[in-house]
């Protein structure tokens, strides 16, 4: 019991935790650009205008985004 | 026996005789002199009612702004083939300053990061994840924001008045409403902003399903209350004609 509440312990713990806490959070946000994305293009169906590319490229980035912050987070 | 034919065979150079069956033969040319005045006059109309437009509306060029006079890229999906946009309206570009303003301090946070001590005991690695969570929370944040601002249109096309909304990017609302059956029109312009900046709600009155339409924070919406009053007495003489 005593060895397991030692500091390397406790450290390993927590970072775990918050490991665990970002990849949720990220894993999370991966599904809101996904759902972003939808929307958007949904959106420049609806309403067709000159910068509609523009947004749906932004959009993208956005997803390439959140693809990259889950992989930042697993390699921690 | 047809007394004027028989004068007119017998004697043809009688003035009045030749001339009166002259005016009988013509007659029939007069009335496709008729038919061609009405479609001149037609073509003029259409080209009054833009110059019309123009006239109360005035001209706008930039793709961003929140008041676009006969824009001819901007098109939606429930738009006929013959149907033209006269006046596309967004909310008025000053209702995004809050959030511009809170997604310009919310850039600079990340900044203060090393103020506060309790963010020491992550390592850098954990520290860059937070630093790019932060920033893409941001921006996911502001474009969310800019996306319900350019998504948020008005519609006033020679046909009808459509408002197209998106909220929270998951719901989509689409209410229109008929020229002819638009009953009243009213508008207010409320607070310091929207007094200096001439923008407030036009409130519409429709005899449809959907009772009423509101165009939210839209630029001078006394010359949207004006387009609607002109399209709308046009339609009705439109009625008028078509019914006699």
């Amino acid at each position: 019991m005593i060895n397991f509440l030692t500091d390397n312990n406790l450290n390993s713990y927590f970072f775990g935790v918050t490991k665990f806490f970002f990849i949720i959070c990220s894993v999370l946000y991966l599904v809101f650009a996904l759902i972003v994305i939808k929307q958007v293009s949904s959106m420049s169906k609806s309403v067709k205008d000159k910068f509609n590319t523009i947004l749906i490229i932004f959009s993208y980035l956005h997803l390439a985004f959140s693809i990259f912050l889950i992989l930042t987070t697993i390699g921690l | 026996m047809n007394r004027s034919k028989d004068l007119d065979t017998i004697a043809p150079d009688d003035d009045v005789i030749s001339q009166s069956v002259a005016k009988a033969t013509q007659e029939p040319p007069l009335k496709k002199k008729d038919t061609k005045t009405e479609i001149k006059i037609e073509k003029p109309s259409v080209e009054n009612l833009t110059q019309k437009i123009y006239h109360i509306l005035g001209h706008t060029k930039s793709p961003f702004s929140s008041f676009l006079v006969r824009p001819k890229v901007l098109k939606f999906t429930e738009q006929d083939d013959e149907e033209e946009i006269f006046l596309a309206a967004r909310p008025h570009f000053i209702t995004n300053i809050s959030w511009i303003c809170l997604a310009i301090i919310m850039l600079f946070v990340p900044l203060f990061f090393k103020y506060f001590s309790f963010l020491d005991i992550f390592p850098a690695q954990y520290q860059f994840t937070l630093r790019l969570f932060w920033y893409l929370f941001t921006f996911m944040y502001a474009f969310e924001n800019f996306l319900s601002w350019y998504f948020d249109v008005f519609l006033v096309t020679d046909e009808r008045v459509v408002d197209i909304e998106f909220n929270n990017l998951l719901n989509k609302h689409f209410a229109e409403a008929d020229l002819s059956k638009i009953q009243d029109v009213s508008s207010s312009v409320r607070g310091v902003l929207g007094t200096f900046l001439n923008y407030g709600n036009v409130l519409i009155q429709t005899a449809s399903e959907t009772n009423q339409i509101t165009f939210e924070n839209v630029p001078n919406p006394e010359k949207i209350i004006k387009l609607i009053e002109e399209l709308r007495d046009l339609e009705k003489q439109k009625g008028e004609t078509k019914n006699d």
